[in-house]
């Protein structure tokens, strides 16, 4: 945009909103509605500083991660910028604890834990907002029930269950508890629950069964909720650490949280290789995260009435 | 478009007769036989002295009468409701707001999207490492606090100051979390709605008090029972802010920290911190009635 | 949405009847004899030594499955944090391994629960190859017997900070000696400093004092008497130091990494540490590590204290023999000692403090710290009790704030704390 724009824009921009239709801008978004450029300029601003915030603090923990091994990393005033950069803290995680086969081994379990969510959350959703049955409501109260439970105080409970299940010490065993989250059933109830009627009624008329209805007409409106239950699953099986802790005795099975606790030494910590482990946990879901985004965006408009 | 008739109802209700269980089915089996189940013997050893590694005997309520004098006990009853409700409206209101800042597609904006929800993902440890470290007597805050001539402030000494301090850690991370679920109702929010109100003349605050919030109604109330139910069930915040014990001689101890305080590890009393599990249950079961009636009251 | 009262009832019995989830791991053992074939397939667990050590206990493995054909010896290590919670589940859901590392406190309940092997019954012969003092840290009072091998020991000096001493005009190169001077000192340094400058990072443990020389426990081991007037003079003198900012203002909500990150960063002037700490401040805080000074732990009893490692054979284990030939293998004179020259750790067994490793010096600080703790540690004592668990730690945690922040006495608060901690060990059984 022309610098003659931009000064025209401000005393216009200036007045009350109310004269919104009459403005004139270039800059659109990709709906090609307009975005009057002092607005955009304050969205700009916003975002900034919710970026300081939030990503500040690992930025820190970035550069400790990269820094070298004769820098001082305890100075006062702190140093943020490492004085001598180098990646070879990552090269020692890898060589300290085998990163790789615990990354794999949480890739596993929390895939599985996605997938199972994804289906059974989906499912049970869709059973307490759309079907009508008898035992509905139970059904709801057992999942509002089961998301208030502190678990806290039920995990040797647990470990007991799983090993009745002869599931201790198995990936399966890590996965089962959390393979389908209360809090993500009533999160697709409630996406269900938001979707008009009338959608579905047209099938109906068409003789459409439950299944059909489900799987052609609901399932693709409610794509933005699964997206987030997709990665709050991943999210939760990733970060867990002490359940699989207590599930899993055979280092060999070790997720990446246990593992990466390893880097805390029982004789000295080093704290750029913790720097460096943390880094290479959440580098993944960062990914995965700037992956799904759109996804969340994308229902913009889709997520309406069709019929 | 035509309304389902009489006939058509019955057509679909003869199809297939058990579907509904069997779509509910492997969401109930799971939930009954991991968390339900094992929560039931929670409720069992509430009654009983069991620690650890000793099988309890039935005590009767002498939990809950012990519990009415331990002083901890309410200590951890204020903390864990003043948790709610300092930290349920900051998450109603602040991912919402940040939801419309992030949900127009303006250049570069998947970067701030991803980043914002950095620390969503950051496992919660290193999360309270780092604040730590901020808000340490020498930390960056304090610094800064001394070159602006405020002088320092002991967010991690003072017990209230503590509690302030894993509540904005609480928040902060959570931020991200209810912005996504913000996003996926917002994006259900028709567009020519805005555009309506936009037309009429409406400003940005009008616009959002009566198009968007009108809109995003029942997911605020889903984000309120979900993040006060989070709230105060609070451990891991309080418990690396103010360290194991729960600050300055326990007094940022809260509910599920004692929880965990008293009934983990081989000398746990398992019987007594169950008795405390069931009344963080029973309260959050009470708060989870309170916003959902508070919701249908607003609806009629 | 409404919750009809029936679905409340349904949920309600749902609840409440399947009332049979009660369970803990049965005693099925009895037997401590361990005579007979070593052979069989055993689990051996370590507390977060894989990382560091993997090569060394491959191959201490593989040592001992050659020299008893027919063992097999699968090791799995657990990380730092939660080992309790695992030991805990696992002792719960009788799944503990055959041979477990574990620490002094937590031999107690697992001893107290029957799931501990007698090693005074089944190892007696053993007995003779460690040092008394370590033999004896297994030992629980309220059961005869003791319950797990000792394994490696620690101990460690203080460090303080050079130039922290110098700036409060302190001589740096006569450092305390006694609690007193200690006092003193830290007095001064909070004064010169403007209260800028703590001296200590940590309120005082059951261990500081059981090394002030406060009697922490009757001699039968059934109830606590640190409330006595030393004790009480101990507190006294920390509530001094913190009114005077000499006690960090964070130290009733520290825990040993933060209090050691204080001293890192030159927040605080002394802390106690280990040989181990110096590699680490060499590393992590090289500008600390040109001014760190060393002097000795600070005693009123003249014993310094001690950590101790064990290792403890499980009473329900199916190979008793290849068990505890294992535990006594593992803890044996030749291999602790190859394992004290992998770390600054020091071996628990007789005579091996004497060797050549231990007394002679190369001028280096490593060498020196090691041989002056090595040295101390021929009469060192594990001051906190076997007995005293994580409740009762944070009950003398908590009493011992509000003394210091002056809400009680610190007579009441050490009063409090023994009626607390005594109360727990009588529900512990």
């Amino acid at each position: 945009m022309s610098v003659t724009e931009k000064v025209r824009e401000v005393p216009a921009g200036a007045e009350a909103p109310r004269r919104a239709g009459r403005r004139r801008t270039r800059v659109t978004d990709e709906h090609g509605k307009r975005v009057r450029v002092w607005e955009l300029a304050l969205r700009y601003v916003l975002l900034l500083a919710v970026l300081a915030l939030t990503v500040g603090p690992f930025l820190w923990q970035l550069s400790t991660s990269l820094k070298g091994p004769t820098e001082d990393i305890f100075s006062s005033p702190p140093k943020f910028l490492p004085g001598e950069p180098t990646l070879h803290n990552y090269d020692r995680v890898a060589q300290t604890i085998p990163v790789w086969d615990y990354a794999f081994n949480s890739l596993k379990v929390a895939t599985a834990n996605v997938v199972l969510n994804c289906v059974g959350a989906a499912l049970a959703g869709y059973a307490l907002a759309r079907l009508r049955y008898r035992g509905r409501k139970v059904a709801t109260l057992v999942f509002i029930l089961a998301m208030l439970v502190p678990v806290e105080g039920i995990i040797i409970a647990q470990f007991t269950t799983m090993r009745e299940l002869g599931l201790n010490n198995t990936l399966i065993g890590v996965v089962l508890p959390g393979c389908i989250g209360a809090m993500n059933v009533l999160l697709m109830r409630n996406a269900f629950l938001n979707l008009p009627y009338e959608i579905e009624e047209a099938a109906f008329v068409d003789g459409a069964n439950t299944w059909q209805r489900f799987l052609r007409i609901a399932l693709p409106s409610v794509k933005g909720t699964l997206a987030v239950v997709a990665i709050f699953a991943f999210m939760g099986a990733w970060d867990d650490f002490l359940w699989p802790l207590i599930v899993l005795s055979d280092p060999d099975k070790f997720t990446l949280t246990i593992g990466l606790n390893y880097l805390h030494g029982t004789f000295a910590n080093d704290e750029r290789l913790v720097a460096a482990g943390t880094i290479i946990a959440v580098a993944p879901l960062i990914a995965l995260f700037a992956c799904l985004q759109r996804y969340f965006f994308r229902g913009v408009g889709e997520g309406a009435v069709k019929g | 478009m035509a309304s389902p008739s009489s006939t058509t109802a019955a057509r679909v209700r003869r199809q297939l007769p058990t579907s509904p269980w069997l779509f509910a089915a492997p969401g109930l089996l799971v939930v009954g036989i991991f968390i339900l189940y094992p929560f039931v013997s929670t409720v069992v050893n509430a009654f009983t002295d069991r620690r650890t590694l000793i099988p309890g005997e039935f005590v009767g309520l002498a939990n809950f009468r012990e519990l009415l004098h331990d002083e901890m006990f309410w200590i951890g009853l204020r903390n864990s409701t003043l948790y709610v409700l300092g930290v349920v409206p900051a998450l109603v209101l602040l991912p919402l707001l940040l939801a419309l800042l992030v949900q127009r597609n303006i250049p570069g904006i998947a970067f701030f999207r991803s980043a914002f929800y950095t620390p969503v993902v950051a496992s919660i440890v290193v999360v309270g490492l780092i604040w730590v470290w901020l808000l340490d007597e020498r930390g960056l805050v304090n610094s800064l606090l001394e070159t602006v001539g405020v002088g320092r402030i002991g967010f991690l000494s003072d017990q209230w100051l503590l509690l302030l301090s894993a509540m904005t850690v609480t928040v902060w991370k959570g931020l991200g979390y209810y912005m996504i679920i913000y996003l996926a109702a917002l994006a259900n929010v028709p567009r020519e709605l805005h555009e309506a109100a936009a037309v009429d003349g409406a400003g940005a605050v009008r616009r959002f008090l009566t198009v968007t919030v009108p809109a995003v109604r029942s997911t605020m109330v889903l984000v309120g029972a979900l993040s006060s139910v989070a709230a105060f069930k609070v451990f891991s915040e309080v418990y690396l802010m103010a360290g194991p014990g729960g600050g300055p001689a326990g007094e940022d101890t809260t509910l599920v920290m004692l929880v965990q305080r008293t009934g983990t590890g081989l000398t746990g009393r398992v019987g007594y911190a169950s008795a405390i599990s069931v009344v963080v249950f029973v309260v959050t079961v009470a708060l989870m009635l309170l916003v959902l009636r508070a919701d249908r009251k607003e609806d009629t | 949405m409404r919750m009809p009262r029936r679905a409340l009832a349904a949920a309600v019995v749902a609840l409440v009847l399947p009332l049979s989830a009660c369970g803990s791991g049965g005693d099925d053992s009895g037997s401590t004899d361990a005579s007979g074939k070593v052979e069989g397939d055993i689990t051996f667990q370590t507390w977060n030594l894989r990382a560091n050590f993997k090569p060394y206990f491959e191959g201490l493995v593989a040592d001992f499955e050659k020299k008893y054909p027919g063992t097999n010896v699968k090791w799995v290590d657990q990380p730092a944090e939660g080992y309790a919670d695992k030991i805990s589940a696992d002792a719960a859901g009788g799944t503990l391994p055959d041979v477990v590392n574990v620490s002094p406190d937590l031999v107690a309940p697992l001893a107290k629960a029957g799931l501990a092997l007698d090693l005074d019954k089944a190892a007696a012969k053993y007995k003779e190859e460690y040092l008394p003092g370590a033999w004896a840290s297994h030992e629980i009072p309220g059961t005869e017997g003791t319950y797990a091998f000792p394994w490696y020991l620690n101990t460690g000096p203080l460090f303080y900070n050079k130039s922290l001493f110098k700036e409060a005009g302190l001589d740096a190169s006569k450092p305390p000696k006694t609690y007193d001077e200690l006092f003193d000192n830290a007095l001064e340094l909070a004064d010169k400093s403007d209260g800028k400058v703590a001296t200590l990072a940590n309120v005082p443990t059951i261990e500081d004092f059981g090394r002030y020389g406060v009697e922490l426990m009757n001699k039968e081991g059934t109830a606590f008497a640190f409330n006595d007037a030393k004790g009480v003079q101990l507190l006294s003198k920390y509530k001094e130091l913190y009114d005077a900012k000499a006690l960090d203002s964070q130290a009733l909500t520290a825990t040993p990494e933060s209090s050691g990150k204080k001293f890192l960063t030159g927040a605080v002037a002394m802390n106690p540490g280990s040989a181990l700490d110096l590699g680490n401040f060499k590393k992590q805080a090289p500008n600390l590590y040109k001014n760190i000074g060393i002097t000795d732990q600070i005693t009123s009893t003249g014993k310094v204290n001690m950590y101790v490692m064990g290792v403890m054979v499980n009473a329900q284990t199916k190979q008793k023999p290849a068990a505890v030939a294992f535990a006594h293998f593992v803890t044996d004179a030749q291999n602790q000692m190859s394992f004290a020259k992998k770390v600054a750790i020091f071996p628990s067994t007789a005579g091996s403090l004497d060797d050549p490793y231990f007394t002679e010096e190369d001028g280096t600080d490593e060498t020196r710290v090691r041989i002056a703790a090595a040295k101390s540690l021929k009469n060192a004592v594990n001051y906190t009790p076997v007995l005293f668990s994580e409740q009762m730690k944070t009950e003398l945690r908590n009493s011992v704030a509000k003394a210091l922040q002056g809400k009680v006495s610190p007579k009441e608060a050490l009063d409090n704390a023994v009626k607390a901690c005594d109360r727990l060990l009588q529900q512990q059984g």
